[in-house]
């Protein structure tokens, strides 16, 4: 149901049970994605970069719709890096006015469970420091904010990695393996980085 | 598909390449090919996966994505033709003038936006004048000024270069492909020494009352408009006067040993001085400006807010520099102005250093110098001064720095202490990155000095178990060696301390993590209190031995004299920690505030987390989250109210700002403990009396008055 608001802006009531999540199921969904991260983020991405996400780990990228229109996605991928499997947050976006009704917390929460079935000890990702939407969305899921990544971002723009541990049944701290990450590298950036501003 | 080969077919458009070979034209074969592959389509190939095709587009850069439009000039020599870069600058000497200022005030904006973190080839190289340095040399000014900005650069580039800690600003030296270096850079000074000279003439002879002009020399004018004469004068000589004094700056602060210092701050005064007449040129400038001015006079980056003749930043894509695709902002020329004013603050701190022979004064120096966040190039010049040739100031021998922390030459013998002035030296060029990299980097280290440590110990258990006479000679070096192990472990300690503070400083804890910290704080700095008490006795001790000056002090003495002022601070810290620590965890146990249930994971796991990198060092044995668990479990109001921690420090604090009198650096920072222990134990009062869970009650954690100690803020909703 659609309502006017004061000053012409049109704003959505939606509860919601009306949005509805899906699994990456295909070329068809690849558009989809695409134009949402083209129109939100400003990291500008060829088409290679969301191939490579969506054919090598579909079952990590989600889709939200809205009366049949797509309004959020998230799209991941994990792998071992230095000896431990972990997923890593690419793209999160979610279109305006469905900002604030939890959808990007959906979207994220079911890729991250896939992570974690699929055995990964953490996840990992980086959002600019002044992204507050972003930090408490994944502060209340459990990120810690484990480093900070100075002008990470070519506007100059600091970073924070954030980082999930999934609580393991062997825990013993003095037998972590080293995780820390080598010097970011400007021209080889892990995957795409950017996040989406604001919830 | 097609095959369209010629073999064996000698093609005479083509370079011969030898006997068995021949050109094939595949020009149809690749058509075909991608004729084939539609939009977004890609082949796989055993060496050629999806992530090598997302790598390989780096999209905008003209480099590498063949796709991009190219607009604007493809080269300099094309920019050149089409008089993008004229010399002069106009047939009209006034706004030949005008313009040249322009430029001179876009390259500051250029530089001060390079020295922030981006590519000399988007900023101070968009400058087409200097691309091509020689074709000013029929203008003397931009000629000179040119030169002696390009002098400049490789002067700062050194700098930065040879501090080799730049790792995340890395960035800032890549120059490939620019035309850096160029002959007779040398002579800048004296060029821009006679431009100087003959722009105060004109100055001088446009200042002169009529009667005196006949008997002045003969002085061609600047511009053509005598009543802008002055204006135009002035505006050019502290220009360049600024850029001659920050040049000396660089050359007097790269002298070996701290030499050049007290000259140093001499140009810093002048730089400042210029400065400040440049910023008054603004007025003048403005109001005889001629050409269309900027958009936003404000973002402007020219005093006259015209835009500068002279400059592409486009023109570099093509080139080896890297050029990150995104467009960068040029900082305005205020904000040029304001980061010279800043990095020439932080050059002057530097310069006004004590060189203080005792690491623990270097140390305290450094981190207070990084509170007021100095950026790349101050950072690389302190740490320049500090180590220089293996040595502190480029002058004392590592062995004798950590000798004199220990209070005993003998220390040298010792065969860590090599090693360990290696690691010193790895510790200062920490301390002078940046926060971010400096953090990540003394996690790091913690291992190296936590391993040394345990080497450090196992050779004196050896020691020990061998010199199983009591000779006076052995046991003394039996005492050193236990001295040396007592100044590692506290140094592991304080490299812990500060990178639990960093944490605050780069704001990688929430609310909820809080308690946590401090209570790890509070840990570390009993056990950093306990090696430095340990330290400053056995100094004590040897002094004692040794029969020098502090003879006065008796037995007894020694055992009543007053703590130290360094004891006592770290007494206040602890107090503070613990304080804070336990009014967290009471407000969780007994407000149910800062609690925040995971749905993947626990507390536990962010505590982990946290101080992986401090509990991999394995500087504190049985530390572990079910101690912190069961420590704040027993937190509540009426013991944090009954021990009074915050109360401690007030009166401590009392102490220590006697102790401190002369000093200012040391009791603002005592004021500041001071002010967080005021304010905490006022809002623990008023929490305290609501009694019990209030709802109404809203209680949050501000950096208020320390970046790292926080003030609890009591509010009723």
């Amino acid at each position: 149901m659609e309502e006017e608001g004061g000053e012409g802006v049109v704003e959505l009531s939606i509860s919601a049970s009306e949005i509805s999540y899906e699994s990456y199921g295909g070329e068809h969904h690849l558009p989809l994605i695409m134009r949402l991260v083209d129109q939100e983020l400003s990291e500008p991405y060829s088409i290679f970069t969301y191939r490579y996400f969506v054919y090598l780990w579909p079952q990590l990228s989600f889709l939200a719709f809205h009366n049949g229109n797509c309004v959020g996605t998230v799209v991941c991928k994990m792998g071992e890096h230095r000896n431990t499997f972990r997923g890593y947050i690419a793209m999160l976006v979610v279109i305006k006015p469905y900002r604030g009704k939890g959808i990007a917390t959906e979207l994220v929460t079911r890729s991250i469970e896939v992570m974690r079935e699929s055995g990964c000890e953490e996840v990992t990702l980086e959002a600019e420091v002044t992204n507050k939407g972003a930090l408490a969305l994944y502060g209340r899921l459990g990120f810690i904010r484990a480093k900070r990544l100075f002008r990470y971002y070519l506007n100059g723009v600091d970073a924070f990695r954030l980082k999930l541990l999934f609580p393991r049944p062997e825990l013993n701290p003095s037998l972590l393996e080293d995780y820390d990450h080598c010097h970011h590298d400007h021209h080889m950036q892990e995957g795409c980085s950017q996040h989406y501003h604001g919830f | 598909m097609a095959t369209t080969e010629k073999r064996g077919v000698k093609d005479d458009r083509f370079p011969s390449t030898g006997e068995q070979t021949v050109w094939a034209d595949v020009s149809p074969l690749l058509t075909s090919a991608c004729n084939d592959l539609q939009d977004g389509e890609l082949i796989h190939g055993e060496n050629f996966s999806l992530f090598a095709a997302m790598s390989a587009l780096e999209i905008m850069d003209p480099k590498m994505d063949s796709g991009i439009e190219s607009c604007g000039y493809r080269s300099v020599e094309e920019a050149i033709e089409n008089g993008a870069a004229p010399i002069p600058l106009s047939s009209d000497r006034t706004v030949d003038v005008q313009c040249t200022i322009d430029v001179m005030d876009h390259l500051l904006a250029c530089e001060a936006t390079w020295h922030k973190g981006h590519s000399l080839a988007q900023t101070i190289f968009s400058c087409i004048y200097l691309l091509k340095l020689e074709r000013t040399s029929s203008h003397a000014l931009l000629h000179s000024y040119c030169r002696i900005i390009r002098a400049t650069c490789n002067a700062v580039i050194s700098v930065v270069s040879d501090a080799r800690t730049h790792e995340e600003e890395d960035l800032f030296t890549m120059a490939h492909g620019l035309p850096l270096k160029g002959e007779g850079d040398e002579k800048c000074l004296s060029m821009l020494n006679a431009v100087e000279e003959t722009i105060s003439r004109q100055l001088r002879a446009c200042k002169a009352p009529s009667s005196k002009k006949k008997v002045l020399e003969d002085i061609e004018p600047l511009q053509t408009n005598l009543d802008l004469e002055e204006g135009f004068c002035k505006a050019l000589l502290c220009r360049i006067r600024f850029r001659k004094h920050f040049y000396h700056v660089l050359m007097c602060m790269r002298k070996p040993q701290g030499r050049g210092l007290d000259l140093a701050r001499k140009h810093i005064a002048a730089c400042l001085s210029e400065l400040s007449c440049i910023h008054k040129s603004l007025g003048f400038l403005r109001s005889n400006a001629c050409g269309s001015s900027q958009d936003d006079i404000e973002d402007g980056t020219t005093a006259s807010g015209c835009q500068a003749v002279g400059f592409d930043a486009s023109l570099n894509s093509r080139l080896l520099a890297p050029t990150p695709p995104r467009s960068i902002r040029i900082l305005s020329w205020k904000k040029a102005l304001e980061y010279y004013e800043k990095l020439l603050q932080d050059l002057d701190i530097i310069c006004s250093f004590s060189l203080d022979p005792l690491l623990e004064g270097v140390l305290r120096f450094v981190v207070q110098f990084q509170r007021s966040q100095p950026d790349l190039v101050a950072r690389a010049h302190l740490q320049l001064l500090l180590v220089q040739d293996g040595k502190l100031y480029g002058r004392d021998p590592f062995y004798d720095v950590i000798s004199r922390a220990i209070g005993d030459q003998e220390v040298q013998k010792n065969k860590f202490v090599g090693h360990l002035g290696q690691l010193v030296i790895n510790l200062l060029k920490i301390l002078c990155t940046n926060a971010a990299w400096q953090r990540r980097k003394l996690g790091k280290i913690l291992q190296d000095w936590s391993v040394t440590s345990v080497q450090v110990e196992l050779a004196c258990k050896i020691e020990c178990e061998e010199k199983s006479n009591t000779s006076a000679d052995e046991n003394a070096c039996l005492k050193l060696s236990k001295a040396l192990l007592i100044w590692t472990e506290e140094q592991t300690y304080w490299i812990a301390y500060r990178f639990l503070m960093l944490g605050f400083e780069l704001e990688l804890y929430s609310p909820n993590e809080y308690c946590m910290v401090y209570w790890f704080m509070y840990i570390i700095l009993i056990k950093l209190l306990e090696k430095a008490q340990l330290r400053i006795a056995g100094s004590i001790d040897t002094t004692k031995r040794k029969g020098k000056k502090k003879r006065e002090l008796s037995k007894d003495a020694s055992r009543d004299a007053p703590m130290p002022p360094s004891i006592l601070l770290l007494q206040c810290y602890i107090f503070l920690s613990e304080g804070l620590a336990m009014m967290l965890a009471a407000l969780c146990n007994e407000h149910k505030v800062f609690q925040r249930p995971g749905i993947f994971n626990t507390e536990q796991e962010r505590f982990i987390q946290h101080f992986e990198l401090l509990q991999k060092a394995r500087i504190l044995d049985h530390i572990s989250y079910v101690l912190f668990e069961e420590w704040t479990f027993r937190s509540c109001f009426s013991t944090v109210v009954k021990y009074n921690y915050f109360g401690d420090v007030q009166r401590i604090s009392k102490e220590l700002k006697n102790s401190f009198a002369g000093d200012p650096d040391r009791l603002a920072e005592v004021r500041q403990i001071e002010q967080v222990a005021v304010h905490n134990r006022i809002a623990l009062n008023v929490i305290n009396h609501a009694g019990g869970h209030d709802p109404s009650l809203n209680v949050s954690f501000e950096f208020s008055h320390h970046p790292c100690f926080a003030v609890a803020v009591v509010k009723r909703s």
